[in-house]
């Protein structure tokens, strides 16, 4: 009987090694995890959330250079949850993604998707605050770190809401006007959408990042997303400025264009 | 207990007798505090609409003097309050008063302001007035406080410009030319108001905010979702070829000054009506004077523009609560399918 005993001690011991072998300590900036430096994923999310294989991109004019990269599911399962009709508009909106996908008109890429454009961002963190820019569209956000608040009015990127949980910094989006789009394959939400972000460093030039979405007019339950971000490590890495208003204008106001 | 309150009374006496020195020292140079990394810290929100209502140039009738007298200001402050009791007036009048540079005007005294004796355009009270201020302009060097001379280089180009304009048909139409996008200015394409223009306080949106980590400082402008990360780690410049709109800004803390040196600027950037060069180089500097006063100032060095270089300087007030919104105006911009639509109904209709 003394045995099982020993047994059992030795049985939670090891178990609890290993559960705690992946924790990664931060460096620390006013006692929490220093998050700053400039990120960015590495991953075909921006194309396609789900697995995708290669495909020709939607202007055969553009030949291999617009075509979509096989990439491999960011969602947690390998499946979004939406309801029947919200999936028949995601087709929709790939169909029509040359025109309509907001990133073609260079609109503010809404979250999550601003976390994995094919763009770097930079994590601006002070012992208070928490900025986040993204070069991409100049599109940034403010974390309020302090005690929570209501979102004012809907918007692109939404009202952000922090608080460190240990190694993590967890960020509460809310008031998102459910225009954005996830990626170009047509992947959407409504204005009642929810994100709630978790960044965990995992080792030095690491972030893993992971996002739970809820919206119940569009999904039938709340599902993830997880994605490595990388930091830049080169000497003079820096965001440069992306602002891509006048590479939209042709598509956006050419039929109202003079013709000569 | 009776050697406790004795502690508590000599603790309170050498306070107060060292609180003058304490004053002193705070009138005489105010030492802001420091980040947990060493650098003064100069964080917070610092919106620009205090200064709304001092003009980019002096009036010439004030030369080289940069403040108002009090008599001077009285009259601004009468303005302002008259200005007030407009804004803030439930239905605008058949035919009401604008304030145009300092003075108001009528519809029937500057009928373009006005279609069929009512006022077009925003209400009044859309805009930010700003507090009067002694301060008698932005630009506070040169001494009289406008704009320097063009270089000749520029008045040719100016000069070109605007005959070009004229040439064009569309330029004897009502409503201009729009004959598209390029047609209508940076700023109503959302696309930028250059670096000099997005710390000029304007009529609405005028927020700014410093966040700062170890090595930057970023300067967040709420109009056009500016946000320019500034290293002060040393770093240099990005290439020289790699030209943008906000310019490339590298930053160096002198004392408790932040200065700013930005370069890398696209050619044909305006201030007010003026086309900035690549030549353009922008020096900031921000000074904390107290616990919620940042002095600023920029200066405009673009020598194939200007015959010198100018300064303007103002303080920037803290605001503990100053809503920043996201100002999505790409996003939403109907001006730009309404100007160019417009035009071409007009066109039809000829």
């Amino acid at each position: 009987m003394r045995y099982v005993g020993y047994l059992f001690v030795i049985f939670i011991t090891v178990i609890s090694a290993f559960a705690q072998t992946p924790a990664y300590r931060a460096p620390r900036l006013n006692g929490h995890p220093d998050l700053n430096g400039v990120w960015q994923a590495m991953n075909t999310a921006n194309w396609d959330l789900l697995d995708h294989p290669a495909q020709p991109g939607p202007l055969w004019q553009l030949g291999a250079i617009g075509a979509v990269p096989a990439g491999q599911s960011v969602v947690e399962g390998g499946e979004i949850p939406y309801k029947p009709d919200a999936l028949k508009k995601k087709q929709e909106n790939f169909a029509k993604r040359m025109t309509e996908d907001p990133e073609a008109k260079c609109y503010m890429p809404g979250v999550p998707r601003a976390t994995y454009m094919p763009y770097p961002f930079q994590i601006v963190q002070s012992q208070r605050d928490v900025l986040f820019v993204y070069e991409y569209a100049t599109a940034n956000r403010l974390v309020n770190m302090g005690p929570p608040q209501k979102a004012g009015s809907d918007t692109w990127m939404g009202t952000s809401n922090g608080r460190w949980e240990g190694e993590t910094l967890v960020v509460d989006v809310t008031g998102l006007n459910g225009l954005a789009w996830f990626d170009r394959a047509g992947d959407w939400a409504s204005d009642r959408l929810h994100v709630v972000e978790r960044y965990t460093r995992t080792g030095p030039d690491h972030l893993q990042y992971e996002a739970t979405i809820e919206d119940p007019n569009v999904f039938t339950r709340p599902w993830k997303i997880n994605m490595t971000l990388y930091r830049h490590v080169e000497k003079n890495a820096q965001l440069l400025e992306f602002k891509c208003v006048p590479f939209a204008e042709e598509l956006l106001y050419g039929q109202f264009k003079k013709k000569d | 207990m009776k050697s406790f309150l004795r502690f508590i009374i000599l603790v309170v006496a050498l306070f107060l007798s060292l609180a003058p020195l304490l004053v002193i020292a705070q009138t005489k140079s105010w030492v802001p505090p420091k980040t947990p990394w060493g650098d003064p810290d100069i964080q917070g929100l610092w919106p620009g609409q205090d200064m709304v209502g001092t003009p980019l140039e002096r009036d010439g009738s004030l030369g080289t003097r940069a403040f108002l007298t009090d008599e001077e200001f009285a009259k601004k402050v009468a303005f302002a309050e008259e200005q007030k009791e407009i804004d803030t007036a439930e239905t605008p009048s058949p035919n009401p008063r604008i304030a145009r540079g300092g003075r108001f005007v009528s519809c029937e005294e500057d009928p373009n302001l006005c279609r069929n004796g009512v006022r077009i355009g925003p209400p009044n009270y859309w805009d930010e007035r700003g507090k009067p201020t002694k301060q008698a302009s932005l630009i506070m060097d040169p001494p009289d406080g406008r704009l320097p001379a063009l270089t000749p280089e520029a008045q040719k180009l100016q000069a070109d410009r605007a005959a070009a304009r004229r040439a064009r048909a569309c330029a004897s139409t009502p409503g201009g030319c729009h004959d598209s996008w390029e047609d209508e200015s940076l700023w109503d394409r959302c696309i930028t108001r250059g670096l000099v223009g997005s710390v000029l306080p304007s009529g609405y949106n005028t927020g700014n905010q410093i966040v700062q980590s170890p090595g930057y400082v970023v300067f967040r402008n709420e109009m056009i979702h500016e946000a320019r990360v500034i290293p002060v780690n040393g770093r240099p410049h990005a290439p020289a070829t790699i030209r943008t709109w906000m310019g490339d800004s590298r930053g160096h803390w002198e004392g408790n000054t932040l200065v700013v040196e930005t370069t890398n600027f696209l050619a044909g950037i305006p201030v007010g009506n003026v086309p900035t060069s690549d030549a353009l180089r922008v020096i900031e500097r921000f000074t904390p004077t107290d616990a919620n006063t940042l002095g600023y100032s920029l200066t405009v060095e673009d020598p194939k523009t200007w015959t010198k270089p100018w300064t303007v300087s103002f303080p920037l007030k803290r605001s503990k609560d100053y809503g920043v919104y996201e100002y999505a105006c790409h996003e939403g911009n109907y001006y730009m399918s309404n100007a160019l639509s417009g035009a071409r109904a007009e066109e039809k209709k000829n």
